[in-house]
């Protein structure tokens, strides 16, 4: 049944590192500080870290998996679970990616209006962004990766304006460490988990890699960059605002762009902001395609048909989402869901497949 | 002898009349007559009296032009028959190296009248295609049997076309100074002086049902990928269009995407520029009529490197192409940028720059919108208005209408000085797009910017800005990536693209085009380490 893809479809190894470095950087980078200095305060780094090194455990489970299967997420479902039990998995994945991206996509419509815009139209500006997904997505898988590889490269630059805050920073906020207690430090963990999100898409992308078995040490070094990343900008955040600034700050990373200064340009958030489409795009053209395909994969539609309705789906939920609590609400409900998905899941079933195969093996 | 010509074309004419109005009213009659005549013709089989059926119409239909002439000298010892187009032939060819020499020679087969015309390309043949394609190609048809198939057909077209000159599109101050003109031939003889080697093929191909162009594919065999070859021939075979007037018209017919405002095939006028691309492994397509040779697969890079990068230090060739790049960058973004800080965002600007803005938009009626589109459009009529114009007279347009009208317009309050600063900026910036169809269509793609810029400000403008890099990562150019080298990605590539580093480290061809021969030169042999002082 599991049909190879093409090879013209497939996309080199090394691209691995910006899908996973992609969908890993979404909008939780804007203001993921606030949440994780909560429990442990200015000890969070450690749990960045500590989360850092289990999303790599959890790539290498993935990448387990995947290597014994023989086709993408649905058709390991099927295979161990059968096909209706297997199926209610997969669709309740599908479900997952598809809330996955309302709840991107409306967050940084949300951050437009509060930033930029206060008028702005959620239904014209997704119905905008939502073509483009479209775009994207019927290009194919290899156009996803284009987009997911300039979507990385492209915004780097932000990195830069990391300088700026350092002139006010106090890494004395930082000592001492370990004044936090272990459960503190594991709840923190959990709520770094959330900014994390996403890179369970390799379960549909993987067969479309080429060789897919290189592919694995680009795996875990996009989701090192990603851990770089959100290390760094919790350090400086964490050196430029007191503990008492952080909780009150929703989009700690914006409110240090405010203070970038240069001779042609000031309140570089305009700037940021609008680089960020650049950095949303790939995290929900990948998560568009990937419930698309699974799809596809579950129902037997064409593709086409389930990226249409999908689109149309997000478009109607977005405009339905009217007020920030609403759209606080989802962005919990996403993120707890999709923390189980990855720490409960993903070992639950990396241990079904080890067991399967050993059986497998025997028989 | 001219005059002995001119009267047989006289007579040839009346006859030609005569017999056109004996064959257009009694044509069976008259044939069967002719055939019941001729004895050796009696054992014909019906096939061939079709065939011939098909040359007389042929010769009919020519005959109806009044630019064929078609004569017989009358000699009763030694009949032939010439036709051919007046307006194709050169008549000292035929007169100094057929007619001088068939003359008063007593011919009676095909082969003594080859061996009697000194024109080297003489065909025999029946076929009638053949002939007719022949004649309609500058070739003396000569019978020495009007009612047989079987002619001899002699070369002797008249060349008239313009003189190579030098390339005027894309001029370089150093480097060669030849350019391609209309005819395939001279284009061909231009390239094949710079590859003297076998390997490098020619494949013609005839498109369009009227114009019946000669359209040549050019590769060298040895390094090409053979599929790149094949996909243009297919899609040159594929073409179903009754005219095809210019190289611009296959490029346009072969492109991968046709809704495309970028040119997938990149067009060129010089040779020099040509015969690199073939030693890359390129294909090349020149069109008969046409002073551009496509080539192809292409980069969106390529479209920005002038060849004149090659004939330079690689330093310079290098910064000169980032100065491009960026001059590009420049004139797409300039003027929406303008607009999204103008209309949305003036916190983004520092205060003392704001100043400078503010005052010089204080008298401005307009919102940013209008005033760019305003001053977009005056630019975009002294483009289209000197195009159009001879050159002499362009330059004044240029100069009433930069000068003239840009202070006019800003002691009108009409637009901003600072506007005005820019917009000029970005004309002249993208003009150092070496390529004009690419330069078109940076033109272009500027509007939807501006429309973008005006509705979301900078978000609108990345979001434009999302829209043209997929629209750039989807392209292709006869199946290769548009993008590359970068994405997909190839650092091997990047050595001759954004900069062009030295000849040394070119020691590959690029990756993009799968050759079959992969490396240029030997670089472990090119490149031996020796120690200081020996």
């Amino acid at each position: 049944m599991p049909t190879a893809i093409k090879e013209r479809f497939l996309v080199s190894p090394f691209l691995v590192f910006f899908l996973v470095n992609s969908i890993q950087i979404g909008i939780g980078v804007l203001g993921f500080q606030r949440y994780i200095a909560k429990s442990a305060g200015y000890d969070a780094w450690i749990a960045v870290l500590a989360f850092g090194f289990i999303v790599n455990l959890l790539i290498w489970m993935i990448y387990n998996i995947m290597k014994k299967g023989n086709g993408d997420i649905t058709v390991i479902h099927r295979d161990l679970f059968g096909k209706w039990i297997g199926g209610l998995f997969s669709l309740f994945f599908v479900v997952y990616l598809l809330f996955f991206t309302i709840t991107v996509l409306r967050t940084f419509i949300e951050v437009i209006q509060v930033w930029m815009f206060p008028e702005i139209k959620v239904w014209a500006f997704s119905l905008v962004f939502l073509i483009l997904t479209y775009y994207v997505v019927s290009g194919g898988f290899r156009t996803v990766t284009g987009m997911s590889f300039l979507g990385v490269v492209l915004p780097l630059y932000l990195l830069l304006t990391l300088w700026f805050p350092l002139e006010f920073a106090n890494f004395r906020n930082l000592l001492p460490i370990l004044d936090h207690s272990l459960k503190e430090l594991a709840i923190s963990t959990k709520d770094t988990a959330l900014s994390y999100l996403g890179f369970e898409t390799l379960f549909m992308f993987y067969p479309f890699i080429k060789q897919p078995e290189k592919s694995q040490k680009w795996a875990h070094f996009g989701a090192l960059f990603t851990t770089l990343i959100y290390l760094v900008l919790t350090i400086v955040s964490f050196g430029y605002y007191s503990e008492k600034q952080l909780a009150g700050t929703v989009w700690a990373t914006l409110s240090i762009w405010k203070i970038v200064e240069m001779p042609f340009v000031e309140r570089f958030e305009y700037i940021g902001i609008a680089t960020y489409v650049l950095v949303i795009l790939p995290n929900i053209c990948l998560s568009i395609w990937s419930s698309s395909r699974g799809v596809k994969q579950l129902f037997g539609v064409k593709q086409h048909t389930a990226l249409i309705v999908l689109l149309v789906i997000i478009f109607v939920v977005n405009c339905l989402l009217t007020n920030r609590t609403s759209v606080d609400m989802l962005n919990t409900n996403v993120s707890h869901i999709g923390f189980y998905i990855i720490v409960l899941y993903i070992p639950f079933l990396f241990i079904i497949s080890q067991i399967h195969h050993k059986v497998r093996k025997k028989g | 002898m001219k005059k002995w010509f001119q009267k047989k074309n006289k007579e040839s004419n009346e006859s030609n009349e005569s017999k056109e109005s004996n064959e257009s009213k009694e044509s069976k009659e008259s044939k069967e007559s002719k055939e019941s005549k001729e004895s050796k013709e009696s054992k014909e089989s019906k096939e061939s009296k079709e065939s011939k059926e098909n040359l007389s119409e042929i010769m009919s239909r020519l005959k109806k032009s009044s630019d064929f002439i078609c004569y017989s000298n009358n000699h009763s010892l030694n009949p032939f028959y010439i036709s051919y187009c007046k307006s194709l032939v050169n008549v000292e060819i035929l007169h100094r190296d057929i007619l001088a020499l068939i003359n008063d020679k007593p011919i009676r087969t095909y082969e003594e009248l080859k061996g009697a015309i000194l024109v080297e390309d003489i065909i025999i043949t029946s076929e009638i295609d053949k002939i007719e394609k022949l004649i309609l190609n500058g070739f003396v048809m000569i019978q020495l049997d009007e009612k047989d198939n079987m002619c001899a057909l002699a070369r002797a077209e008249l060349q008239i076309g313009r003189n190579i000159s030098i390339p005027e599109v894309e001029f370089s101050v150093i480097g060669p100074k030849e350019s391609f003109v209309e005819s395939l031939d001279s284009n061909l003889n231009l390239i094949r002086r710079r590859l003297p080697i076998s390997d490098l093929q020619i494949k013609e191909v005839m498109v369009g049902t009227l114009t019946k162009t000669r359209v040549a594919v050019l590769y060298i065999e040895k390094i090409v990928d053979k599929e790149n070859v094949n996909t243009v021939i297919q899609r040159i075979n594929d073409i179903e269009f009754d005219q095809i007037i210019d190289s611009a018209y296959i490029a346009q017919m072969i492109a991968d995407n046709q809704n495309s405002p970028f040119p997938q095939l990149l067009d060129t006028e010089r040779p020099d520029r040509v015969a690199g691309v073939l030693a890359e492994g390129k294909v090349v397509i020149l069109v008969n009529g046409s002073p551009h040779a496509l080539i192809g697969p292409t980069t969106l890079i390529e479209f920005f490197s002038s060849f004149e990068d090659y004939f330079l230090s690689w330093h310079v060739a290098s910064i000169f192409r980032i100065i491009r790049l960026f001059a590009v960058t420049f004139s797409i973004f300039s003027t929406p940028i303008y607009v999204a800080v103008v209309t949305y965002h003036y916190e983004l600007i520092p205060k003392e720059l704001m100043v400078t803005l503010v005052t010089s938009r204080s008298n401005v009626p307009f919102p940013p919108i209008l005033e760019v589109i305003f001053l977009e459009m005056a630019i975009e009529l002294l483009r289209e208005a000197g195009a159009r114009l001879p050159t002499k007279i362009g330059q004044t347009i240029g100069i009433v209408g930069g000068i003239v009208i840009g202070t006019a317009a800003v002691e009108a309050a009409l637009v901003s000085n600072v506007l005005l600063i820019i917009v000029a900026l970005a004309a002249l910036a993208s003009f150092t797009t070496p390529v004009y169809k690419m330069n078109n269509t940076i033109r272009l793609i500027r509007f939807p910017f501006l429309l973008f810029a005006q509705l979301w400000g900078l978000v609108g403008l990345v979001l434009c800005f999302c829209f043209l890099l997929v629209h750039l990562i989807r392209l292709t150019s006869l199946g290769r990536p548009f993008l590359e080298p970068i994405y997909p990605l190839r650092w091997a590539d990047l050595k001759d693209a954004f900069i062009r580093l030295p000849f040394s480290s070119q020691s590959k061809r690029p990756i993009l085009l799968r050759t079959k021969e992969p490396n240029r030169f030997n670089k472990k042999q090119a490149k031996e380490k020796k120690d200081i002082d020996e």
